[in-house]
């Protein structure tokens, strides 16, 4: 015996380390550097299977019924060869639907069914009922063999007075806190537990090396070796040996108990609520699947290695099998080891507590999911949910653990350990049908799982947990004797007349058979509802490739939903702070509209991720309840879409009709260059195909307005006959500007007023307006269609085509405007071609018309020679000259230049000389003449904005005196032997004010005088550095020409001029007039 | 010759209907009729013939486990190099 502190100290310390490894574990998570996501601590966690049935119980059932207690562990091993396939395929759909539980799993397959996850959360926490109790039994037992107190006991409760509950109350509780501690840390299940896990591990560690330890010890110090030990039993008892090491014809340890025994643990290892949890929802990765399934069966291999020879070596020394469950603990103390008794102590406690946690914390899980949840989503959700539901998930680990407990008070000491578990699994293994069915037969429904595993249930329940209570109880029962109402028949141990067989192989014989042919029939016979087709998908075919059928959702929200309602909703149930984490996640790259909404095709998505990331937490069923009530609430719900295409589908985007409409668009468009007949052609195509009852093409037109175009099909005046501005208010304005498809599958949840009115009274359900629009191209119109019947008539694939359509109707719309606008163009460049031509034949005319104004030829007066000469730089110019002959000796000369040189100038030019002609009819003097005219021509020039400078002068020829008067004109030049001087006198600018007095000058000429008058346009020239001609220059070259005769002198000024400008033209109109004085007595005889 | 068996092995071991195989094959092995050859109260080595037996059998399945995920393991890195 060893000291009850002592035993409690290091089960204390122990328990110290464990929570350390977890904590560890948990900080490693965090960091993101995961130790338990290894394929070794994979494999260590699935050996949660080796309890303390396993640590004492085979010893138990090894030294009683002899070699069957080895079929259930090569139950599993067998399973292993199906665990790359058939494991690997609940892993993968676990983790794409966030499997909580196995309820969860095979509720989730038939439909998210409420009714089925609770009816396996029922059978499970009855089955598990004594797998639990057991584990209670042995720590309770076990520590009272090894300090001889009933339960687990320290040293202060002599002093203070405790009440000594029934054995096992403090293993309870103490297991209880632990579990709670671990396993609920947070309410999503789901995800994995890395400290539970690593505790698991380092559990399933210790009790493999206590095992080995005692056995070790047991076979090699008190014997010899296992040869030693089967020849000692040999000597001792061949009878027994034979017994136990062989299989009988019937009863316990018969060729019957080894099948119904592999088939057990077979289905145990899979399905058992602990086993779904480490071996599903803790798998890291799939790839761990792979070594773990060599190294649990090798884990299972060593810890059974020396259970026969323990087995044999307890019976040979205490010479009986009493007692044989606790053999690994009794024969170390026997033989003076007792430190090898408390390490043996904690191997089994190991297998407990591991066993108890997981089990507790999976089927609490289930309970809150399954049996709690249905009921809490009937509640608003409040914002303390996430607090309620978490300690809700606690207080179930407690009760999964006291209903343990009060099995076991109830079963009396005389069951085995084995015996107890075996019940569970019988209870475990009626899931299989459902849950292998369902993985791959695609025909397994709800009705028949539901059937199937209620009347496995019921079977269990008579055949081995009822009687199983009534013997541990120690009551005699009429039933278990004489069946019940006394029909022989329906005795539970054996049932329909069925003896010989061992009561777990006849229970489970009857349990699967009826469920296998409830499962069966019911799934031939019944059909399937509409959202347990939709799950078979995600199920049983998890491994196909992605079929187009996701991409062809059928499904649509009536009322869309923002994602914002979404996130509150998640907030309610798992807080806040996870749910903006998993709606950021979701989001990513998403598109998100104006309105903070996801498009409408995605919205399916979207509610099936919040339904997903709900069922993380609150399982599958639970999740699918509580968003369809969110959305009942908001007065949406999920409803078919008009399917429009109605033949196979033979891709993903062409369905036949959509390929034959495509085809027929392409013939129109190509048939046809009329606009008018392209669309009106399309529009009936459309509507014929379609159903629609509306079609309208409006386009842009030049004032920016979205004009109607063309329209098909009945009503609708107001849509055909108004067009749209682009404004925002508008959707068609809308669908322009924002360059996308506009289209509401419901318009009585339309927001914007105007549409609303017309649509109401129009009696529209359903519309779209599509921007007609070429790849990468402003849109240049708006295609309409507009349906009176169908709600929901737009898919993602119908408003695709019809985008695709709009496409190639803007192609024809470009290709037609560019042909026009081509047209425009060409017209548009002859007509001015044409006026351009016009024009300069205008100005031809004018030109020639206003030189001719000009004195045809040069006076001709006795004593001098006259020439002139006027060159326009345009058509039209405003210089001018005229000479006014009195008699045969006065001369009027005058020279003008009227400012610029446009129309204008030339007609003020005429002008000039109309009044000029009219006042010269009397002779008056040159100051005078300037002066009459200033006068007549002021108000004409002002409002013309021009001015005249003019040169005004008479010449006696019997003088030889030139009087002269000057507004403002270039001064003209006289060239006197060698020199020369400018003819100047006082005079402003005529058109500059209304009175101004001329100075008037005279010169007396002399024979041999050159005078040269000319306007500005001569010495303005410029050469190519835009030096102007100038005065200097102009005189150097007519002091040479002096000597020249007038005519060869204008010709020569000219051709300098024209010269120095060159190559340009000149820029100025040039006039100018020259006079020479001939000799005297040469001509004056003439004169 | 002999990378050549290895090779075959590691081939057939990939399929997944020789798991399948393999897992029936266990099933049989472990249960009437078959397993009544060794349910003969013998001792060779001084063991039960029936539990030296299911020891051994235990031994080789496990080992047989053992190089079915040695090849579905290089099959998956085979499938990451040639995607």
């Amino acid at each position: 015996m060893l000291d009850a502190n002592w035993v409690w100290g290091t089960a204390l310390l122990y328990i110290a380390i464990l929570f350390l490894v977890a904590y560890y574990a948990e900080q490693r998570r965090k960091a993101g550097r995961s130790i338990t996501a290894k394929p070794s601590v994979y494999a260590l966690s699935i050996a949660v299977y080796a309890t303390s049935w396993t640590f004492y119980g085979s010893v138990g059932k090894a030294a009683t019924t002899g070699i069957d207690f080895l079929p259930i562990y090569l139950g599993p091993t067998l399973t292993a060869f199906t665990w790359w396939f058939l494991l690997k395929k609940i892993v993968r759909i676990s983790k794409e639907n966030n499997i909580t539980s196995i309820a969860d799993f095979i509720s989730s397959r038939y439909g998210s069914s409420q009714w089925l996850g609770a009816i396996i959360t029922v059978i499970t926490l009855m089955g598990i009922m004594p797998y639990i109790a057991l584990q209670l039994r042995a720590v309770s037992t076990s520590f009272t063999i090894i300090t001889g107190y009933h339960d687990f006991h320290i040293g202060f409760m002599d002093r203070v007075y405790i009440p000594s509950p029934h054995p096992g109350l403090f293993t309870a509780i103490l297991l209880a806190v632990f579990s709670v501690v671990f396993g609920a840390r947070h309410l999503v299940s789901a995800e994995r537990h890395d400290g539970l896990v690593a505790a698991i591990a380092v559990e399933s560690v210790v009790k493999l090396i206590a095992m080995l330890i005692v056995g070790i010890f047991i076979t090699y110090s008190l014997f010899d070796g296992m040869g030693d030990i089967f020849r000692q039993m040999h000597e001792a008892d061949p009878e027994l040996l034979t017994r136990l090491t062989t299989l009988g014809d019937s009863g316990d340890n018969s060729y019957a108990s080894m099948f119904s025994l592999l088939i057990l643990s077979m289905g145990a290892v899979m399905l058992l609520p602990r086993q779904f949890q480490v071996m599903v929802l803790e798998n890291a990765h799939e790839s761990h699947l792979n070594p773990a399934s060599w190294r649990f069966p090798a884990y299972m291999f060593l810890m059974n290695l020396f259970v026969m020879p323990i087995a044999l070596a307890g019976l040979i020394l205490t010479r009986s099998n009493a007692g044989a469950d606790y053999f690994v603990l009794t024969l170390p103390l026997q033989h003076g080891h007792p430190w090898l008794a408390l390490v043996a102590f904690l191997g089994g406690f190991s297998a407990s507590a591991g066993m108890v946690m997981v089990e507790s914390i999976a089927v609490s899980t289930m309970l809150l999911n399954h049996v709690l949840m249905p009921i809490v989503v009937k509640v608003t959700p409040r914002q303390w949910f996430p607090v309620l539901l978490i300690n809700l998930k606690r207080l179930g680990i407690v009760l999964v653990i006291l209903l343990g407990y009060l099995y076991q008070s109830v079963v009396n000491e005389s069951y085995m350990l084995a015996n107890m578990g075996l019940i569970s699994f019988a209870a475990a293994v009626q899931f299989a049908p459902a849950l292998i069915g369902g993985l791959y037969w695609p025909r397994g429904n709800k009705a028949g799982a539901i059937a199937g595993l209620l009347l496995g249930f019921a079977v269990w329940f008579y055949t081995l947990l009822f009687p199983s209570l009534v013997q541990a109880g120690g009551w005699q029962s009429e039933i278990l004797r004489n069946g019940l109402f006394g029909m022989e028949l329906l005795k539970p141990q054996a049932l329909f007349g069925l003896t010989g067989l061992d009561r777990y192989t006849h229970a489970l014989f009857w349990s699967m058979f009826l469920n296998i042919i409830a499962y069966l029939s019911l799934s031939i016979l019944l059909g399937q509802g509409e959202k347990e087709s939709e799950q078979v998908q995600r199920f049983v075919r998890i491994f196909a490739p992605e079929t187009p059928v996701s991409q062809w959702e059928t499904k649509r929200l009536s009322k869309p939903v923002t994602i914002m309602q979404f996130v509150n909703l998640m907030s309610k149930f798992i807080g806040e702070q996870p749910a903006h984490a998993a709606i950021t996640d979701y989001l990513g790259d998403r598109e998100i509209d104006s309105q903070g909404g996801v498009s409408e095709f995605e919205l399916p998505n979207l509610k099936r991720f919040v339904e997903k990331t709900l069922a993380a937490s609150l399982g599958g069923a639970a999740a699918g309840a509580v968003v369809e009530s969110f959305l009942s609430d908001i007065g949406s719900r999920m409803e078919s879409v008009y399917d429009i295409f109605s033949t196979v589908r033979t891709s993903r985007d062409q369905s036949r009709e959509a390929l034959f409409v495509r085809l027929r668009a392409s013939e129109i468009m190509n048939r046809s260059l009329e606009l008018d007949i392209i669309m009106g052609d399309l529009l009936e195509l459309i509507l014929k195909e379609f159903k629609f009852d509306l079609c309208v093409i409006r386009l842009l037109n030049d004032q920016a307005v979205l004009q109607v175009r063309s329209c098909k099909g009945v009503g609708g005046e107001r849509i055909t006959s108004e067009d749209r501005m682009l404004e925002i208010d508008t959707h068609v304005g809308e669908a322009f500007l924002g360059r996308r498809t506009e289209f509401f599958n419901d318009t009585s949840f339309i927001t914007k007023p105007i549409a609303k009115e017309i649509f109401q009274r129009e009696g529209i359900k359903s519309f779209a307006h599509i921007p007609i629009a070429s790849e990468g191209a402003p849109p240049v119109g708006v295609l309409s269609v507009f349906s009176r019947s169908i709600i929901g008539l737009f898919t993602e694939q119908f408003v695709e085509l019809l985008e695709s359509l709009a496409g190639q109707l803007a192609q024809a719309v470009r290709i037609v405007e560019e042909r026009e606008a081509r047209e425009r163009e060409r017209r548009q460049k002859e007509a001015a071609l044409l006026e351009n031509a016009r024009v300069t034949r205008d100005l031809e005319l004018a030109k020639q018309i206003q030189l001719s104004l000009l004195p045809e030829s040069a006076p001709r007066l006795p004593g001098i020679s006259i020439a002139s000469r006027c060159v326009p730089a345009t058509h039209v110019g405003g210089d001018y000259y005229d000479f006014f002959q009195r008699g045969n000796s006065q001369l009027d000369i005058i020279m003008a230049d009227v400012s610029g040189h446009s129309v204008g100038a030339a007609l003020i030019m005429v002008e000039t000389r109309s009044v000029l002609r009219a006042q010269m009819q009397s002779p008056r003097p040159a100051r005078e003449v300037l002066g009459v005219l200033n006068q007549l021509l002021y108000d004409d020039l002002t409002g013309a904005e021009l001015f005249i400078t003019m040169f005004c002068a008479r010449y006696d020829c019997a003088t030889r005196t030139l009087a002269y008067a000057n507004a403002g004109h270039t001064r003209p030049l006289l060239f006197r032997g060698g020199g020369w001087q400018e003819l100047d006198a006082e005079g402003l600018i005529l058109g500059v004010e209304q009175r101004v007095e001329f100075e008037e000058k005279s010169v007396a000429l002399e024979p041999g005088d050159l005078l040269f008058i000319y306007t500005d346009g001569i010495i303005e020239a410029e050469n190519k550095e835009e030096e102007l001609f100038g005065v200097s220059r102009l005189c150097a070259l007519l002091s040479t020409l002096q000597d020249q005769e007038p005519e060869a002198v204008v010709e020569r000024v000219l051709a300098e001029v024209n010269a120095y400008a060159s190559p340009s033209s000149l820029q100025d109109d040039i006039s100018m007039v020259v006079m020479k004085v001939l000799p005297s007595g040469t001509n004056c005889g003439a004169c | 010759m002999k990378t050549r068996i290895k090779e075959l092995v590691v081939r057939r071991l990939k399929l997944k209907d020789t798991w399948v195989i393999c897992f029936a094959l266990g099933l049989v092995m472990m249960n009437y009729p078959f397993i009544s050859i060794f349910n003969k109260p013998i001792s060779p080595f001084g063991i039960p013939l029936l539990y030296l037996y299911l020891l051994i059998g235990w031994f080789c399945s496990i080992f047989v486990v053992f190089l079915f995920s040695r090849a579905a393991a290089r099959k998956e890195s085979e499938g990451r190099g040639h995607p």
